[in-house]
């Protein structure tokens, strides 16, 4: 292992670490809103509205991420429509979470009892007042460790902005693995930065699960 | 005393008799209905209790007065105000407005602005998990009725006084035995000064210890002059609460009696014998 390698070369991976975070972290919180939308919308089980969700999930999910990339940086501009590399990393990583997102979502809404929907009913609670005060609120506790997972899955999915030349953390690595040949060393920076970026994410993560957990706290 | 707490409660609404009419309940792929053309009447302060097998239809009753179950046939009504009816929403809404205008000066005109008038307790612990007792309590008073947050945080003590639970203001559903969660329960349903109070088997799931705190709570609750329709398995309960008993079975009513005390030691139909019957255990030793 060449150290000093590391040490000379361990300032691109903050500057790429930043861009790794930017792009996750508006790629993760416009997942979750979508999510919630999305599974709010399955779980008030509106007709069309619902089958439109329905198609995007199976859309998102079933195709990559780098195929979704490749459509918003590459396809979208010959329909006259082109945005920065940092605008089509985040609506494709929204694109891929809000699924992700929704049907991690969609099983704590089933989880809630029926008896829970009842007593909102009968004390006079509107659609919305239940949703928002007692389904949701529910439906979050127990969806949190999905949720994490999914948090910590798109981090490393945004690895893939590489390819549209976005220079994350990834790019980086490919860039001084192709000029310097110091393989091991880079990819090990690599790693290391992920761990960074991860292992905090992880630990809040299993705090939030543990105090969230209205029926067994 | 605290009795003035749930008096005045109880006084700050206009109340009137419940009726219950012609009621039909009846599932899609079922071959016979639930409720079959069940009629009668709660005056206002009256305790009515339910008794019945299970799968009587007493629960679903309960339920379809609640709201949590539409009806295909009759209608339930409190005072002129149509509560529920099997047929479109459109049309409670026209005959309550045709009530509004014609009878000017009565309820619906002035001074109910009130708009539950049902509250409901549940045999399942249905506490929001997600709130402390006092963010139970308080939610929907403040939601619904729009009412002041200081207003209602002190009824809400007022009433969780009534109930034994004042020092338990703070804490988390989860932390309650199932007898004070049910005692909570009651007060959040309380809370919004409903005219009717329905209990579907709220001890049916406790522990024997716990039953009787909770007992204590309707029948002081009954002594104040809440309306109240109650179902359940206690029978030495309801011989002491109920002012009406109905017996219910296959849908339909078997026998009612403005006497409990009556009903209990000399039901007239054999099927009250019957059923009261299960409920005594006997045999002659050898």
């Amino acid at each position: 292992m060449d150290w000093s390698f590391i040490a000379h070369n361990a300032h691109y991976f903050v500057n790429a670490g930043y861009m790794t975070v930017f792009i996750s972290f508006f790629g993760i919180v416009f997942s979750i809103v979508l999510g919630i939308v999305c599974a709010a919308i399955e779980a008030a089980n509106i007709p069309i509205v619902k089958q439109i969700v329905r198609i995007y999930i199976e859309l998102s999910r079933n195709t990559p991420l780098l195929v979704q990339l490749y459509f918003l940086y590459f396809g979208l501009p010959k329909l006259g429509v082109s945005w920065s590399a940092e605008t089509c990393a985040i609506v494709g990583l929204t694109f891929l979470g809000g699924s992700y997102m929704a049907e991690a979502l969609r099983g704590g809404f089933e989880a809630v009892p029926q008896v829970q929907r009842e007593s909102a009913q009968v004390l006079g609670f509107s659609p919305s007042q239940m949703l928002m005060h007692v389904t949701v609120p529910q439906a979050l506790s127990t969806a949190i460790p999905g949720v994490v997972a999914n948090i910590i899955f798109l981090v490393k999915e945004s690895s893939v902005v590489s390819a549209i030349a976005l220079a994350d953390v990834m790019y980086v690595t490919k860039d001084l693995m192709g000029q310097t040949y110091n393989t091991y060393e880079s990819l090990t920076l690599l790693i290391v930065t992920y761990l960074i970026i991860l292992l905090p994410i992880s630990i809040i993560g299993t705090v939030l699960e543990r105090r969230s957990d209205y029926a067994r706290r | 005393m605290t009795d003035d707490a749930l008096a005045t409660t109880n006084s700050s609404t206009q109340h009137e008799t419940l009726h219950i009419r012609h009621i039909v309940k009846q599932y899609d792929n079922a071959d016979k209905p639930v409720l079959n053309d069940v009629s009668f009447d709660v005056p206002a302060g009256q305790v009515f209790v339910i008794l019945g097998p299970s799968g009587s239809g007493k629960s679903t009753l309960l339920r379809t007065i609640a709201g949590l179950e539409p009806i295909q046939g009759g209608d339930i009504t409190i005072g002129d105000e149509v509560l529920r009816t099997s047929g479109k929403k459109k049309d409670i809404e026209k005959a309550n407005a045709a009530n509004t205008s014609n009878t000017s000066g009565s309820k619906a005109a002035k001074g109910d602005t009130n708009p539950v008038k049902v509250g409901m307790v549940f045999q399942s612990y249905d506490l929001f998990p997600n709130k402390t007792v006092l963010g139970n309590i308080m939610l929907a008073p403040v939601l619904v009725q729009k009412r002041k947050k200081d207003e209602v945080k002190a009824e809400a003590i007022k009433l969780l006084e009534r109930v034994g639970l004042a020092d338990r203001q703070d804490a988390w559903p989860h932390e309650l035995s199932g007898g004070q969660r049910q005692r909570v329960a009651i007060c959040r349903a309380l809370i919004e000064h409903p005219q009717i109070m329905l209990f579907d088997e709220v001890t049916a799931a406790l522990d024997p210890e716990m039953v009787r705190e909770v007992l204590d709570v309707i029948v002081e609750l009954a002594d104040s002059g809440q309306t109240m329709l109650i179902v359940t398995h206690e029978m030495a309960f309801a011989r002491a609460v109920a002012d009406h008993i109905i017996l219910l079975e296959d849908g339909g009513i078997v026998e009612e009696s403005d006497d409990a005390e009556q009903f209990f030691t000399h039901p007239q139909s054999e099927r009250a014998q019957q059923f009261l019957n299960t409920f005594t255990y006997s045999r002659e030793r050898q």
